[in-house]
């Protein structure tokens, strides 16, 4: 799906966003068809499941909103007892997955996370 | 019996998308997507969540019909739709390099369901390859213990689809 240096340079933007943001954990950005493409973690998390099922959940999400006719699916937030997952579109083909542990920080990680999904899509738009 | 879910499961490309879309009254949930592996010379779009229709047999009998994507690595849904299903269809696509093989990996993905509810087996796209034929699916099975009934199907057909799964319900019927 990605060429090498494509994988690379997505990976990088990946480590800016976790050196950035001290709160996001994980970063994983998978194929909507569930294939990882890049991570990035600063625990050991089993990234490459999450990345499919990351696709999963972006599919059911687009699925919905098409149902209710609301347009596209922005993103896909999962509130947890120990953290929060964001699910959101890159492109019509890839999916980022982000994470924190901290419990209070879902502005922060929807932004950081929407403005780090624009910037693989316009990397890869241009390479 | 009321309601009666069961599932599609198998090899991807089998037809469990095009049986579920063929059979259901209403209009089918799908969750396929553009392939980007090497899945996609063969297919375009493939299913990462489910399928979902629901039909109604000739004698009333409603049917909740759930289809599960079809490589390995999606079984975290395939545990996920399994739940209070009844039966569970496998298609097998026979025109596949390995259709045996493909048959053993959801035979042993399955085979608590398969030993605690009722199952049968489809096998698909005969049309494009005979080989192997029926008997040797049989024999297939009897290595592995195993008692199922084995049809041929063409999914994109509705009567042949529902015909397998009449003989289906009655096996459930029968357990029930
Ligand atoms: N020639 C032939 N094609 C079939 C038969 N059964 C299914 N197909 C085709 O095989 C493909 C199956 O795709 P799909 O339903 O997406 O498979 P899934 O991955 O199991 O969901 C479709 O293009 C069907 O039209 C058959 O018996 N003969
Ligand atoms: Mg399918």
């Amino acid at each position: 799906m990605l060429s090498n240096l494509e994988k690379v340079q997505t990976t990088q933007l990946l480590k800016s966003l976790l050196q950035n943001t001290s709160e996001i954990c994980a970063a994983v950005v998978t194929t909507l068809d569930g294939h990882l493409c890049a991570k990035e973690q600063r625990d050991e998390y089993a990234l490459e499941r999450l990345a499919t099922m990351g696709s999963t959940l972006m599919s059911l999400g687009d699925t919905i909103t098409a149902e209710l006719k609301m347009g596209a699916c922005r993103n896909i937030i999962s509130e947890n007892e120990g953290g929060i997952v964001a699910f959101m579109h890159i492109n019509q083909d890839l999916v980022l997955v982000t994470l924190t542990q901290q419990l209070n920080a879902l502005g922060m990680l929807l932004a950081h996370s929407r403005r780090c999904a624009a910037e693989i899509a316009k990397l890869l738009h241009n390479t | 019996m009321k309601e009666i879910k069961l599932v599609f499961t198998g090899s991807m490309g089998a037809g469990k998308t095009t049986a579920i879309s063929a059979l259901s009254e209403i209009p089918v949930i799908n969750t396929d997507v553009r392939a980007t592996d090497e899945a996609a010379l063969r297919k375009e779009r493939t299913t990462v969540a489910m399928d979902y229709g629901e039909m109604t047999l000739s004698d009333g009998q409603k049917l909740r019909l759930y289809g599960t994507p079809g490589q390995e690595r999606f079984s975290y849904m395939w545990k996920i739709l399994m739940e209070g299903a009844l039966g569970l269809i496998i298609l097998v696509d026979n025109a596949g390099e390995h259709p045996l093989q493909d048959l053993d990996l959801y035979l042993t993905h399955f085979r608590q369901y398969i030993d605690s509810t009722s199952a049968v087996i489809g096998v698909t796209r005969m049309d494009m390859a005979e080989q192997p034929g029926l008997d040797e699916y049989y024999d297939y099975l009897a290595q592995k213990e195993l008692q199922l009934p084995i049809f041929s199907v063409d999914v994109r057909d509705r009567d042949n689809v529902v015909m397998m799964l009449e003989a289906l319900v009655a096996m459930l019927e029968f357990a029930y």
